[in-house]
């Protein structure tokens, strides 16, 4: 019997299937709803210093070979976000990551504070959302030095929780922020981000999302986080969560053999309905026993021995 | 077909429906069952879920002026383009007997109605609708309704037209004397509590369409999930049953912002 149970960062997941940040809202129902639906974790939609709305829509749609968002991360700011997360750690069985975002280093760790009270048993620091230039400025994740900061301060206080950096692709050189994340007591890395674009509608003469520019996701942006996964796996020990176009049992073994010890899954839900956690575990269970590997671990790596 | 990516179309027609509310026909048949909704792009202000009407063979939508983009939207002329996406949502179903049925349709909830309505009447069943407004001149698509031969029960809360009061209470009046096979309830979250109320009492199956805020559309962004099933009303709804909506505990209490904070209604 193939064995689908992960070790990340010293947390037990029934599989390696996470629901990426972003994805399925802030409620709890939803993510119980997730969990129902097969998910190994859930990441709780990124919480900032306080309510925020978010850009106007169109904010989510598909531009044909993948999708493209810039929602804005809305959310109802860090108290009553840590609130929904105590609750769906009550309710839920499986582990709940949070995460967070702000304008500066010191505002992500006063959101972390908050959002530790909680005690989850993962807190991915969403150091590169591409969607708030305007009213952010330039991603922390762009630059070493902001990340080691964040990392550091948040680290301070994170008592049993792990910490997580997301990372963004939209770098010169993706390794150097997460190897700067490491160096920094980082206790794992999620990869990556959405990738950033521009869709323009020729019939209207004008960019599809109130904000412009907004996050990829989806099949066409699976090799670019593959790459970012080899690349880390090579460069740090801490586990990576790899994230990007994750569709099907044979995407995630992609992932984990470029080094991902455990896999996000957000479009996915778009592309192959709410039960996907369920069909890429029936999918990767199916691999595993067809090629004789007993664990996730077993596979994890692989590619870089050839 | 289903658009994903905004599919743009010009406004062929533009009928005005009263003061407040306008219909945009569209010359293209947008796929879509009764109940569902389609995501409309308003270049410049929002993108907002509408019901899709067909009525003599023509696509349209039917818009209130409520707010900046339905304002906007209301000074859009023949020729105009807007984008559309969808079609979304589960959808409301009609059993094969020739029994009769009720809908309740209160706001503009007549809009996720008419193509239920039109089918219906494609078999020659009998179709009550209780129509309700605020005065005579908001009773959407009357002319419509009684030209493919809705059974009417108007109600206006000025008594301009038909009943004085809530379609509500007419419908409670009037519907053990209808007995319909199924009741089809939209509009104002308040209204349909009251039918679904009757409905439960009764023992009459119903469907009803349940609105909340939406994002996507199609069922990743999480924001019209209900508590405490999770189910997302752009997927799992917004058409329920009378089974599925009893597990909706926030019913007729409250719903959720754009950011995700509860409101409760009043």
């Amino acid at each position: 019997m193939a064995e689908l149970s992960v070790n990340l960062a010293g947390i037990k997941l029934r599989n390696p299937l996470i629901l990426a940040s972003g994805i399925m809202g802030v409620s709890t129902a939803s993510m119980k709803f997730v969990e129902k639906n097969g998910a190994g974790a859930v990441t709780m939609k990124s919480i900032g210093p306080v309510d925020r709305v978010g850009h106007k829509n169109p904010t989510v749609y598909s531009w044909g070979e993948g999708l493209h968002n810039a929602v804005g991360l809305s959310n109802p700011g860090a108290q009553e976000g840590r609130d929904h997360l105590k609750d769906m750690m009550r309710t839920l069985s499986i582990p709940v990551v949070a995460s967070c975002f702000a304008d500066t280093v010191d505002n992500i760790a006063k959101v972390a504070a908050t959002m530790l009270e909680a005690k989850p048993a993962i807190l991915e620091l969403n150091l590169s959302c591409p969607n708030t230039e305007d009213d952010f400025g330039r991603m922390f994740a762009l630059d070493v030095k902001a990340t080691e900061r964040a990392v550091t301060l948040v680290k301070k206080i994170a008592g049993k929780t792990k910490i997580f950096a997301k990372l963004s692709p939209d770098t010169a050189d993706i390794v150097d922020i997460g190897k700067a994340a490491e160096a920094a007591g980082a206790d794992g890395l999620t990869a990556i981000n959405t990738l950033s674009g521009l869709v323009i509608d020729v019939h209207l003469k004008r960019p599809v999302l109130t904000n412009k520019m907004g996050g990829l996701s989806g099949p066409a942006i699976k090799p670019v986080a593959v790459r970012a996964v080899y690349n880390l796996y090579k460069a740090v020990k801490i586990p990576i969560i790899g994230t990007g176009g994750v569709n099907t049992g044979e995407d995630a073994i992609e992932l984990i053999m470029a080094g991902a010890a455990a896999i996000g899954v957000g479009s996915a839900i778009y592309y192959r309905g709410i039960d996907v956690f369920k069909k890429i575990t029936d999918e990767m269970k199916e691999f595993m026993e067809k090629e004789g590997y007993k664990s996730v671990g077993e596979m994890r790596g692989v590619a870089h021995k050839s | 077909m289903q658009h994903d990516k905004p599919l743009i179309l010009a406004i062929q027609k533009v009928i005005t429906e009263n003061a407040r509310v306008k219909s945009f026909s569209f010359d293209y048949d947008f796929p879509g069952k009764p109940g569902q909704f389609v995501m409309v792009w308003i270049p410049g202000y929002d993108e907002k879920p509408f019901g899709i009407v067909k009525i003599d063979g023509k696509f349209l939508i039917t818009v209130a002026a409520v707010g900046d983009s339905t304002k906007a939207l209301h000074k859009m002329r023949v020729g105009d383009k807007l984008g559309f996406r969808g079609p979304y949502g589960s959808y409301f179903t009609l059993s094969n007997s020739k029994k009769p049925i009720a809908m309740v349709a209160g706001g503009y909830g007549m809009a996720s109605l008419a193509l239920l309505a039109q089918e219906a009447r494609k078999s020659r069943r009998d179709v009550h609708l209780f129509l309700g407004a605020r005065n005579k001149n908001e009773l959407l698509y009357l002319s419509w309704a009684k030209k493919i031969g809705l059974k009417l029960h108007l109600s206006t809360d000025d008594g301009s037209a038909g009943f004085k009061g809530y379609n509500t209470d007419l419908f409670a009046k009037e519907v053990d004397k209808i007995k319909p096979e199924k009741v089809y309830v939209v509009g104002p979250e308040i209204m349909e509590v009251k039918v679904a109320k009757t409905c439960y009492e009764k023992n009459i199956p119903f469907e009803v369409s349940l609105e909340r805020y939406m994002k996507c559309g199609f069922g990743i962004c999480g924001q019209c999930c209900v508590d405490p099933t999770g189910w997302r009303m752009c997927v799992e709804g917004p058409v329920l049953n009378q089974d599925q909506l009893s597990h909706v505990t926030e019913f007729g209490k409250y719903h959720r912002t754009p950011s995700g904070k509860i409101i409760h209604y009043k």
